[in-house]
């Protein structure tokens, strides 16, 4: 197909229109971020360029008719259910899938079970988990019935992303340390989870990403304490303001810090393996 | 060995019924997740089926049978309305998806041969995922607007003199949301079949006379078609379940199905909620069960 | 002698195929076993279930009299090396061969001056002094070769499996390697049991040879008897150093194939009927067809096509009935090479003692 310019170039022009539109909002938004403040609203045109809204929502600014956004408590218990939510589905998730290196009876069943947790929509958990938890008279709270539905979703993505390490993982490295007098479970501490360590780091930012925006199931299930996506959800339905848009890029700076520090600890256990090597190379 | 990798599978199911430690092993590592699934999504979704043939009283609902609930659901304007709003928007952002998404999807795929620069911008598709979802939504507001920055440079470069109003808060904003939101999901699946698509085999139609046109007829689009089914699925399932698109970008004038159950359980109508809850439930069912049926992805992928 | 490891009558099955089909084989203390057999021929499977990564469907397993049935591989105390070396990639060459000192379960060495001793004494004795630091991605397919058997030598186990040690290197190396493993056996009196499907490695390694096919144990002996006596066509075939003619034997001294007959020494249970005859390759005599052939030989018609040439020897095929290709064999350490012209015919002449006849 390469043989066709006309086409070609079209279809570039179109990508690099297509890639606008999936970024034009952003572009937008963080430029309105930076209206000016308090009587600046959250359209064009630019009254004047400020940092207002940025110092608005660190409670920098003199009080005006624009509450601050809730954020405070609301980032730490998100914060805190990320951590709990990723530790949880990292663990079930590699346990999963290492029981899937060998053929067992149900493992059908099992895996679209595990799957399904991906697929049904948000709402229909949340709703499914806040009735039982009405049934039972357990009160909902964003560390118990909301954490439980977030593990539900990330779990999967933590299963299938351990699934495909494993599907590449060499198994002779097990054998021989089994040959040489190592039981199993140390085998696996010392020679098979290090191994898979880059699957594990990637399945943890999976599930720290997803658990930390998670909203729909989030929000029949977290009861009377918010999580950060629900306090911003609240601002929603009455008047929003620039400081909202402010907010938004520092959440996406703060999930490219995330990111940054992924390809920081991925460079990091790729290189512990070639360190001995480098040392050898500077002697 | 040269062994078939079905008999060593085979033997490893009948080494598994021999042998009991492998097999207590097994159960003891697949236990935690099955169970975590079973307790907390199965038991809630029957929950769920159970609850809607309670009674509901004002604001409470009593474990009484009855079809009450039911029978209001399709006895309602409203609320059969939203069904079909629903099954309108989903289809709308489906076929949108796809057609927006689909020159995209060929151009990566089929277009650039350099395996990195086809990473890089497939990744540059998935970077507006690490913002918030909700600020992704809420971000076409200052876009859409009757002061949005679409009507500035319409008005700008002269197409239009007075703004148009009707591009915020009706049906219109809530399908262009999903689509920027949804879209990518239907790219990536497409053009991962496209990419493996062998280019000697297009060669081989040209040579043979065919036009472009009946390349793409008879060779690609077949070709890439599990590509589009899957991006279906994963399009329709998170379509059919939306409630904060609509929400937000049709200033509560949209009603999904979604929606209705969010209202519903804020006025602690849980009956009625899981009446919608299991309607939902049973129309991304059948649709994910048609999806299925067009392209057997087991063979395909 | 004593059998150190006695297997008897083990069955192993993938699904419908037979991997291992009643096999029974006992190996000696202090002895270096090839095991022979071409791929499909169950003998990577034998070494497994021998270690313990797989579970015979039938059959025992005895190390030094103690039956293994249900005992987990990290119990067995055997050393198993693997084609791939399967080398911890995340540690240095001391790491790997200090590994199972300190993690196995039954008395870990604890004193790190005691592993350090024991793991370099192990490297200096498979020539790797001085390349502990290294990383095992940082060092060649032979210095690999050399940490897996250190490795596994360190923890001094009774008896050593080796899948196909050599397959992953090169043919040089492949020869310096034979020799190394020889002398590092007879310095430390374990018994090795090697996995090969290459003939020349077979007979060059083992005090005796163990052939498999299809799962079956066809022929054990020392090296001597298997080149020379195959114990069946089969394993001719598999040598593959033999001229073979299949057709029929008659009168209980003559074999008939295709349009040629010769008379062959009959053995103990010739009789009438199908069979095989065998011809080595360093067997035959090629001489100008015109000559005739002296007394006591025998021999066919056939055209020269080509030699190759391979330095301590030379192959010359030839063309005989039927398109038949037949190959013979030159040392050259006890003659010159000699120049046929493609397309001539020869006779190609043996004598029948040396001939072997399978029915």
């Amino acid at each position: 197909m390469e043989n066709r310019p006309l086409l070609r170039s079209t279809l570039a022009i179109y990508t690099v229109l297509f890639i606008g539109f999936l970024y034009a909002p952003f572009v937008v938004l963080g430029i309105l971020s930076f209206q000016s403040g308090p009587e600046g609203g959250p359209q064009f045109p630019i009254i004047e360029w400020s940092t207002y809204w940025y110092r608005h929502i660190f409670g920098l600014t003199p009080p005006s008719r624009v509450a601050p956004l809730p954020i405070g408590e609301a980032l730490v218990r998100s914060m805190t259910l990320a951590f709990a939510t990723m530790v949880t589905s990292t663990v079930l998730g590699t346990m999963t899938a290492q029981a899937f290196r060998r053929r067992f009876k149900g493992s059908g069943f099992v895996f679209y079970l595990v799957v399904l947790g991906m697929i049904v929509p948000g709402v229909l958990v949340g709703l499914g988990i806040a009735l039982v938890a009405n049934t039972l008279g357990i009160p909902r709270a964003w560390w118990g019935t909301a954490f439980v539905a977030h593990v539900l979703y990330t779990f999967p993505f933590a299963f299938l992303v351990m699934l495909a390490i494993f599907n590449r993982f060499d198994k002779t490295v097990e054998e021989a340390a089994w040959s040489l007098g190592v039981p199993p479970m140390r085998t696996f501490r010392k020679v098979t989870f290090p191994l898979i360590f880059p699957g594990v780091l990637s399945s943890m930012l999976f599930a720290f990403t997803l658990s930390y925006d998670e909203f729909p199931r989030t929000l029949f299930a977290a009861g009377a304490d918010l999580t950060l996506p629900l306090a911003i959800y609240g601002t929603f339905a009455v008047e929003i303001h620039p400081n909202i848009f402010a907010f938004g890029v520092l959440t996406t700076l703060f999930s490219f810090s995330l990111l940054a520090v992924y390809g920081f600890l991925m460079a990091l256990s790729v290189r512990s393996a070639k360190k001995v090597a480098i040392q050898e190379e500077i002697a | 060995m040269q062994v078939g990798s079905g008999a060593v599978a085979a033997a490893r199911l009948a080494a598994e019924k021999k042998d009991p430690r492998a097999r207590r092993i097994t159960a003891i590592l697949v236990a935690p997740g099955t169970i975590w699934m079973i307790l907390f999504l199965v038991v809630p979704m029957l929950m769920m089926v159970y609850v809607s043939f309670w009674t509901q009283k004002t604001f409470t609902i009593e474990p009484t049978l009855t079809v009450r609930s039911w029978v209001a659901f399709f006895s309602s304007e409203t609320y059969f309305g939203a069904l079909l709003r629903t099954i309108k928007i989903w289809l709308i952002v489906l076929a949108a998806t796809f057609f927006v998404g689909y020159p995209t999807a060929l151009f990566i795929g089929l277009f650039i041969k350099n395996k990195t620069i086809q990473t890089i911008v497939l990744v540059l598709c998935v970077v507006p995922f690490w913002t918030s979802f909700l600020i992704r939504v809420l971000a076409w507001r200052p876009m859409l607007g009757k002061e949005g920055a679409v009507n500035i440079v319409l008005q700008k470069i002269g197409v239009i003199s007075q703004p148009i109003e009707v591009l915020l808060f009706t049906e219109f904003s809530v399908v262009i949301g999903m689509t920027q939101i949804y879209v990518v999901f239907m790219v990536g699946p497409i053009a991962f079949m496209l990419s493996r698509i062998d280019p000697s085999l297009i060669e081989a139609a040209r040579d043979l006379g065919a036009s472009t046109w009946r390349i793409f007829r008879t060779i690609i689009f077949p070709l890439s078609l599990p590509g589009v089914v899957v991006g279906a699925i994963f399009v329709s399932v998170m379509v059919l379940g939306e409630f904060a698109t609509s929400g937000a970008l049709s200033g509560r004038k949209v009603n999904l199905l979604g929606n209705i159950i969010v209202t519903q359980v804020g006025s602690l109508k849980w009956a009625f909620a899981a009446v919608v809850g299991v309607i939902l439930t049973a129309v991304m069912a059948v649709v994910v069960a048609a999806l299925l049926r067009l392209v057997d992805l087991k063979k395909e992928l | 002698m004593t059998a150190i490891l006695d297997i008897q009558n083990v069955t192993k099955l993938y699904g419908n195929e037979v991997a291992l089909d009643d096999l029974s084989v006992s190996l000696e203390a202090n002895e270096y076993i090839s095991l022979l057999g071409p791929s499909g021929s169950g003998k990577s499977t034998l070494l497994r279930v021998i270690a313990g990564f797989e579970k015979p469907d039938a059959g025992e397993i005895f190390l030094e009299g103690t039956s293994l049935v249900g005992i987990p591989a990290h119990k067995r105390g055997i050393g198993f090396v693997s084609q791939s070396f399967a080398l911890f990639p995340h540690m240095s060459v001391f790491d790997n061969v200090a590994f199972g000192l300190r993690h196995r379960e039954d008395e870990p060495v604890r004193d790190e001056g005691e592993i350090t001793r024991r793991v370099n004494d192990m490297l200096a004795l498979v020539g790797l002094v001085d390349l502990g630091d290294r990383g095992v991605n940082q060092i060649s397919g032979g210095q690999k070769q050399r940490v897996a058997l250190a490795r596994t030598l360190v923890a001094d186990p009774k008896i050593i499996l080796l899948d196909e040690p050599l397959g992953a290197l090169d043919a040089n190396l492949r020869s310096r390697m034979r020799v190394e493993l020889r002398r590092i056996r007879q310095q430390l009196g374990i018994t090795f049991m090697h996995v090969t499907g290459n003939e020349q490695e077979a007979l060059t390694m083992g005090d005796r040879v163990a052939v498999l096919d299809s799962g079956r144990l066809v022929q054990i002996a020392d090296p001597d008897t298997v080149y020379n006596r195959p114990a069946s066509a089969r394993v001719a075939r598999f040598l593959d150093c033999y001229n073979m003619f299949e057709g029929r034997c008659e009168d209980g001294d003559r074999f008939v194939a295709g349009g040629s007959s010769f008379p062959y020494l009959p053995a103990e249970d010739a009789q009438a009927g199908p069979g095989i005859y065998c011809v080595r390759f360093d067997k035959i005599r090629v001489a100008p067809a015109s000559e005739a052939s002296r007394p006591g030989e025998v021999g066919v018609r056939a055209t020269f096509i080509t030699s190759e040439y391979s330095g301590p020897s030379i192959m010359y095929f030839f063309e005989g009935q039927g398109s038949k290709v037949l190959e013979v064999e030159y040392h050259l350490s006890h003659r010159q090479p000699d120049e046929f012209s493609p397309g001539s015919e020869y006779a190609l002449l043996w004598s029948p003692g040396d001939a072997l006849v399978y029915f």
